[in-house]
């Protein structure tokens, strides 16, 4: 699927080496607006450093950086006026209470003062106002980190890890609070995770990053379908059945007694086991295989380790 | 440039800073006292010899470490909870952010020196001083109070490179004997630590003439400009350490 419309956030060739290596290596990321971009990657993937070149805070030993079509290095702070972000867990200021938090970065971005108490009832904090930063629970400063990013309802909101340290209960909140600012507030949402279930459950886009290279990007029923399902046939004499199948065509890979096939149709499975019984070749076996999510991941980032 | 300078000042609520700024002057002021009522009999010229006293602590040791203490703390605020990210991503420029530091430490510097000059004045009149209040005073705390500016912006500049909150205060004890050194020397004028010294009248009661004065004014200005430039260039430069 095509968008006319440039994309809200566009990098080229992004990188960032230190003392030599390569953090992140020609990104190419494409956010379109009105997404919910998921930007997946096990932890020390690039994720935050390529969050933190967008909005400028590191920059980049290559590459560009286009947020609403525009060049970030000549239009930065026109930028940043409509964007809102949230990196490396939440920011505040522990000896201030909540309410004072907002106030501060309300008056920093001059805004009207009654988006404080629209953010403070969207994060569901307005009770706890008054209390200062520090004494909230982890959960609490993460709504009150996502409450400033918010605070100027921007149309672009990058979100570094916005569900990290939280309870069952608040991933559930804060999840579906995202879910719902593209489609109430117009707003464009980028977040990263290390947990595949989490942008999942969320992302309408994915891009998966591993040892800081763009590894996938698209929507998520395209990484679904990239990767969908294998056909394995088992026969005792594969090594022959392979010879008979390349001489019509097909490329079957071989994995021990398999014969394994992508993307394949359901007339040429039939054709293809008659064609092995036809030679004598008993099947004995033949399978689907669905690949998981969580399968296509591991294959794409290479690392069977916990994530 | 207001806005920042109010997101500033909303920050310092709550804060301890404000004893601080009011207990080191109080302190230097007692040693000070303690020290002329004991050697009256050294000391015979009244209200001066009672600056000599209260202005060799405050204006030697704990203005300099006040201006260092006040710098640390503005940017502790911005060190903690990665607090850096959130300011530099926020549309507001470096230069902004720089000038309303150093607007706020030159606004808590100013309240420190009018307090401490309301003690000095109380001392006086406790210790029953004869003559009147010398009102040149009041010039050198101003003049003292310029000269805190350009230590500030060197500060700050010491602080927002350092995570450490005590390291740029150690610098600043460290600059204040340099600047002794050079004070000594006749080398004052190019050093702001020195500066201080020379605007605060505390080891030269004679004054400066307009001269002296012109000159005080123009290097004071260079440094803030100098430090200021630095800091800032720096800030846009480097990339944000915050882990």
């Amino acid at each position: 699927m095509k968008n006319m419309s440039p994309p809200i956030v566009e990098t080229q060739n992004l990188s960032k080496t230190y003392g030599g290596i390569h953090r992140v290596h020609n990104v190419n990321l494409a956010v379109q607006t009105g997404q919910i971009f998921g930007f997946l990657g096990p932890n020390g993937a690039g994720k935050t450093t390529t969050l933190k070149m967008l909005l400028g805070l590191i920059k980049p030993t290559e590459g560009k950086v286009k947020v609403f079509g525009k060049d970030l290095d000549r239009h930065r702070p026109n930028i940043l006026n409509n964007t809102g972000s949230l990196i490396e867990s939440p920011s505040y200021y522990g000896h201030l209470t909540g309410y004072e938090n907002l106030k501060v970065m309300q008056r920093l971005r001059s805004l009207p003062g009654k988006n404080i108490d629209k953010v403070l009832k969207i994060v569901r904090l307005e009770n706890h106002k008054h209390k200062k930063a520090d004494q909230y629970s982890l959960g609490m400063k993460q709504r009150l980190g996502i409450a400033m990013a918010l605070l100027a309802f921007p149309s672009l909101l990058i979100l570094d890890e916005p569900t990290n340290g939280l309870d069952p209960a608040g991933i559930g909140e804060i999840r579906e609070l995202i879910k719902s600012l593209p489609e109430q507030y117009g707003i464009t949402v980028v977040l990263s995770s290390h947990l595949l279930s989490e942008i999942e459950q969320i992302a309408t886009s994915v891009g998966i990053i591993n040892d800081g290279k763009l590894l996938f990007q698209g929507t998520m029923q395209s990484l679904q379908a990239a990767n969908k399902v294998t056909i394995r046939f088992k026969t005792p004499d594969p090594a022959r059945a392979e010879k008979i199948l390349q001489s019509q065509g097909y490329l079957p890979k071989v994995q021990g007694r398999q014969l394994l096939f992508t993307h394949l149709p359901d007339e040429e499975v039939s054709y293809i086991n008659r064609l092995l019984v036809e030679q004598g070749l008993p099947v004995t076996r033949i399978e689907e295989q669905k690949k998981s999510l969580e399968n296509i991941f591991l294959e794409l980032t290479g690392k069977e380790r916990s994530l | 440039m207001l806005r920042s300078i109010s997101a500033e000042w909303l920050k310092l609520r709550h804060s301890r800073i404000g004893l601080v700024l009011g207990i080191l002057p109080v302190i230097s002021l007692l040693i000070g006292c303690f020290n002329y009522y004991f050697n009256q009999t050294a000391l015979q010229n009244g209200w001066y010899s009672l600056w000599t006293q209260v202005s060799l602590f405050y204006g030697e040791f704990f203005l300099p470490i006040l201006i260092a203490i006040c710098c640390a703390f503005v940017c502790r605020l911005e060190h903690a909870n990665h607090n850096w990210n959130m300011i530099l991503a926020s549309p507001i420029s470096i230069t902004n952010l720089f000038v309303a530091k150093l607007f706020t430490v030159g606004m808590m510097i100013f309240a420190a020196q009018a307090f401490f000059m309301f003690m000095y004045w109380s001392a006086g009149q406790l210790l029953s001083i004869p003559g009147a209040f010398p009102i040149e005073t009041v010039l050198w705390s101003l003049r003292g109070w310029f000269a805190s500016l350009s230590i500030a912006a060197l500060q700050l500049g010491v602080s927002i490179r350092l995570k450490s909150f005590a390291t740029p205060i150690g610098i600043s004890l460290c600059a204040v004997f340099l600047g002794i050194g050079l004070y000594v020397l006749n080398l004052g004028l190019l050093f702001p630590y020195s500066l201080l010294t020379i605007g605060m009248g505390v080891l030269s009661q004679k004054g400066l003439n307009s001269m002296e004065n012109i000159l005080f004014l123009l290097m004071n200005s260079f440094f803030i400009l100098l430090f200021g430039t630095w800091s800032i260039s720096r800030l846009k430069k480097k990339d944000i350490a915050s882990s």
